[in-house]
């Protein structure tokens, strides 16, 4: 019962600062980037403002909008912060962690990125379609990859959740694998194209034309727009933890131990801010890609999953 | 399940497990019989008979001759009253389409006729590899695998939309039935692992050029045709990989490849045919069915819009839907698979894996198109503007399939349990892993997550809507004499289609976007079979000199022959 109650606090107290500190790392990665271009770059906070102040806007609905309108934001918002629930961050063990399988949240994150597509097309003015086509296309081979790493994960770890593939890789004495590092190249690659961050697309963008994330809320505003903006943060979150938990998740607590818990929480926010710097560093060293160029960067993350199947194949076999 | 003939037929008598029936062959008659296979089948069947029905061919002579047909087919307890439910399902179908249009009526018949020929010799034939083959070939042309399924989103949208339903629903899943029925049961003995590998390829295919093509086609009927290519591919490399572990000696895969399979089955039997009675409703409300001159149906047909949602989300597979769980099978039936056989296999299954997640990102891309372009935005002709909501009897028959889906969706871990006999009879002695997938527990997740940001807004933030006219980046507003905008300017089906076009289709289609099987097979087939007419005709239009010539050659080698036998 105990056990019970730890596990439930600290699953209760990674929830709270998921969602919490979702705009601080966005807000982190934001400035961290204009600081490395030069720029002062807005305060760290300025993501939370933005946020208030979409709460003190009005909602402007457009004329046509169907009825199914508010409907999209919620649904992208829920399956994000369902996502955020699933991806341990501090500590393994938690309640969700059975819940959990990779599949499932490549599904979540496939619910919220149709939400946001018909988002896009809900007024059904150009822009929001063409953006929505887009995502279409990146998505076909983000997803392909995202599923061909799951291979090299389930065969080693042998469980399908991420919180059995990072206790595993946390546990076992698996050294360098060569397989596992092809397996982050293409794992960051769908990281960026999920998020919405360079080289497939630029969070920071103004024009219609090249944006894909940004030009599908075009229509949206005032609190739908806040849930939105906020599922984009979470979503950065949720990658990051993902990243962190599966390919780093040495120091991580265990949920039913409190004393592990210190630990965890400061290597979990040097981990946050290692990969925020890693990422900023990444964006201010390349360019944005034409819209059809992002399918071959996402197609050698294909590739590069079947290649570390490919050699975990390969090495079980030598091995015996 | 054939059964000797040495009990005389008698209408009514039960031998042994089946029922006969006074009619059939001389001597040996008509049997019926019931197991847990044909029960799971005549469960997935007998919903969309009724909604098919409640929704429109209710006074159709050959639809009900269909429907009964495809009953008698999955009753059937012998390879006669297979064979002659199948064939009268075959020519009933065909009827139905051939009143919808003629056009693919007759590439259907042949398809139908290819079918009966392989699978007539096939249910005679010994447990063997050829016999396999055939059923293999008989069953999967009628259920649309590739390479035989260029004729399935040609015929499947021609007949009215009810018949649609029952053929994509159902009619796939009757020749599934067979599949399954000889691979597992009948063949079940002498099965090889690669007669799996065999399915599985052509699942895979199927799975690819389905997604692809239903991405692609402007037609809303013909894409759902498309969709339903891709479920039946899905259906195949469950089975595949179940047959093949089977017959490895792995039941605990093979049963987890059944289940996501059998699942599958159960699921796009209760989504696919209420998107086909929508389709029907939506061309019986605006007079057409292609994407590029619908657009914002929601309005109009906002009942019909809320269901067509919910079948598209089974489509898509998209969590907390109905096509969730069966996904979530067969992905990990494939994960586990990767882990069994040989290095190449487990580079071909991974690969298998890559194309699996290809096609479900582009079939919530074929989902989103749909509702996107059809259902939401603004009106692209004057009849998408005007249109009414369907009548009552749609709405009662796709309400009944959406409900039924609703325990699919939620309680996938009762459906398997359900399911247990099945699993049983086909891979004997397995005990299958329960289910991993939790849709209860992350649905009290994400409700909790709604609900935490509905409230939360309504507390803090500024209350109410304000209907404005759209941004569009500051485009103007369109003219007066055009209430909807110009049309042009709306993003179409096709645009919408054209990155993926681009980037993808030009390396799996034929040029042009054509089906590569009907680029490759059907096309010189027809090449071939224009050739032979035209020797034929040649022949036919010969002088009477040529005849007697013919005549006296074929003479004097007849006579060579049988001297030459006569003399060795």
């Amino acid at each position: 019962m105990g056990m019970f109650l730890l596990r439930l606090v600290a699953t209760l107290l990674h929830i709270g600062l998921v969602f919490a500190l979702a705009p601080l790392l966005m807000g982190l990665v934001t400035k961290l980037r204009a600081r490395l271009l030069g720029r002062r770059g807005p305060p760290v906070v300025q993501p939370y403002r933005n946020l208030r102040r979409l709460l003190h806007k009005t909602t402007l609905v457009p004329d046509t909008a169907t009825d199914l309108y508010p409907i999209w934001p919620f649904v992208c918002f829920t399956a994000t912060a369902g996502a955020a629930m699933l991806v341990p961050g501090f500590s393994l063990g938690l309640l969700t962690a059975n819940v959990g399988d990779f599949i499932t949240l490549i599904g979540l994150f496939a619910l919220a990125r149709g939400a946001t597509m018909l988002a896009g097309m809900e007024s059904g003015f150009g822009f929001g379609g063409a953006a929505a086509a887009r995502e279409a296309l990146f998505s076909v081979f983000a997803e392909a990859a995202l599923l061909v790493i799951l291979i090299s994960f389930v065969l080693i770890a042998h469980s399908p959740t991420v919180d059995g593939v990072a206790a595993a890789f946390r546990n076992g004495q698996l050294g360098i694998s060569v397989s596992l590092g092809f397996a982050l190249a293409a794992m960051l690659a769908v990281a960026l194209t999920e998020t919405g961050r360079i080289p497939a697309d630029n969070p920071a963008g103004h024009l219609e034309l090249a944006m894909v994330h940004e030009a599908m809320l075009l229509e949206y505003s005032g609190r739908f727009l806040l849930l939105f903006e906020y599922a984009a943060m979470l979503r950065l979150m949720v990658w990051m933890c993902l990243i962190g938990t599966v390919f780093f998740p040495f120091g991580m607590a265990r949920a039913g131990e409190i004393l592990t818990w210190p630990g965890g929480l400061v290597l979990w926010a040097g981990k946050l801010g290692a990969m925020a710097v890693v990422l900023s560093l990444f964006e201010i060293g390349t360019a944005k890609m034409r819209v059809f160029r992002v399918p071959e960067f996402l197609g050698v993350a294909v590739l590069l999953g079947v290649l570390a199947g490919v050699f975990l194949f390969v090495a079980a076999r030598i091995g015996g | 399940m054939r059964l000797p003939a040495r009990r005389l037929v008698c209408y009514g008598l039960v031998v042994g497990n089946s029922f006969a029936l006074m009619f059939g062959l001389p001597g040996q008659g008509m049997h019926l019989r019931l197991d847990a296979l044909s029960v799971l089948f005549l469960c997935i069947l007998v919903p969309q008979i009724v909604a098919s029905a409640l929704a429109e061919r209710r006074g159709s002579i050959a639809f009900w001759v269909f429907a009964g047909a495809m009953v008698l087919t999955l009753l059937a307890g012998d390879a006669f009253t297979l064979i002659f439910g199948f064939e009268l399902m075959s020519a009933a179908s065909w009827l139905l389409v051939l009143r919808g249009d003629a056009r693919p009526a007759t590439l259907y018949a042949g398809m139908a006729m290819f079918s009966a020929a392989c699978l007539i010799p096939a249910v005679f034939l010994p447990a063997s590899s050829l016999a396999f083959m055939l059923v293999l070939l008989g069953a999967g042309a009628k259920a649309g695998l590739a390479p035989l399924h260029f004729w399935l989103p040609r015929a499947h949208p021609a007949p009215p939309a009810g018949v649609s339903a029952l053929m994509s629903g159902g009619m796939v899943k009757v020749s599934l039935y067979i599949l399954i029925r000889y691979g597992f049961i009948e063949f079940g003995a002498a099965a090889q692992p690669w007669w799996g590998s065999v399915l599985i390829v052509a699942g895979a295919a199927s799975v690819l050029i389905g997604a692809l093509r239903a991405m692609l086609e402007v037609e809303l009927k013909t894409m759902l045709a498309c969709s339903t290519v891709e479920h039946v591919g899905l259906i195949a490399v469950g089975l595949g990989i179940a047959l093949r572990a089977k017959a490895m000696g792995n039941l605990d895969l093979a049963s987890l490849a059944l289940q996501g399979a059998l699942l599958c089955a159960v699921a796009h039997g209760l989504f696919k045919p209420m998107l086909f009675l929508g389709a029907g409703a939506v061309k019986k409300a605006t007079g057409t069915t292609s994407l590029d001159w619908l657009g914002g149906l929601m309005r109009g047909m906002p009942r019909l819009g809320l269901l067509m949602l919910a079948g598209a989300a089974g489509m898509a597979a998209l969590p907390l839907g109905p096509g969730f769980a069966p996904e979530f099978l067969l992905l990990h039936a494939v994960i586990k698979a990767a882990a069994t056989g040989g290095i190449l296999a487990r580079i071909g299954f991974t690969a298998l894996l890559a194309g699996l997640g290809l096609s479900a990102a582009l079939a919530l891309g074929a989902v989103v198109r749909l509702i996107g372009i059809g259902f939401l935005g603004r009106p692209r002709s004057l009849h998408a503007a005007a249109a009414g909501d369907a009548n009552r009897a749609t709405l009662a028959g796709m309400g009944f399939l959406a409900a039924l889906c609703v325990p699919v969706a939620l309680l996938p871990g009762v459906v398997l349990g359900m399911m247990e006999p099945v699993i049983q009879l086909l891979a004997p002695n397995s005990a299958p892993a329960p289910l991993s997938y939790a849709p209860l527990s992350l649905f009290l997740l994400l409700a909790a997550a709604a609900a935490a940001a509905f409230f939360g807004l309504r507390r803090f933030a500024v209350r109410g809507t304000r209907e404005v006219p759209a941004w569009t980046c500051g485009f103007g507003s369109p003219p007066a004499w055009l209430p909807f905008g110009d049309p042009l300017t709306q993003p179409s089906a096709t645009g919408f289609a054209e990155p993926v076009r681009r980037a993808i289709a030009r390396g799996v289609l034929a040029p042009q976007g054509v089906d590569p099987a009907e680029a490759y097979l059907l096309f010189p087939l027809s090449q071939v079979s224009l050739r032979l007419t035209r020797v034929a005709e040649h022949i036919r239009r010969s002088t009477i000199r040529q005849r007697l010539a013919f005549v006296f050659v074929a003479l004097v080698m007849f006579l060579l022959a049988l001297g030459l036998s006569e003399g060795g």
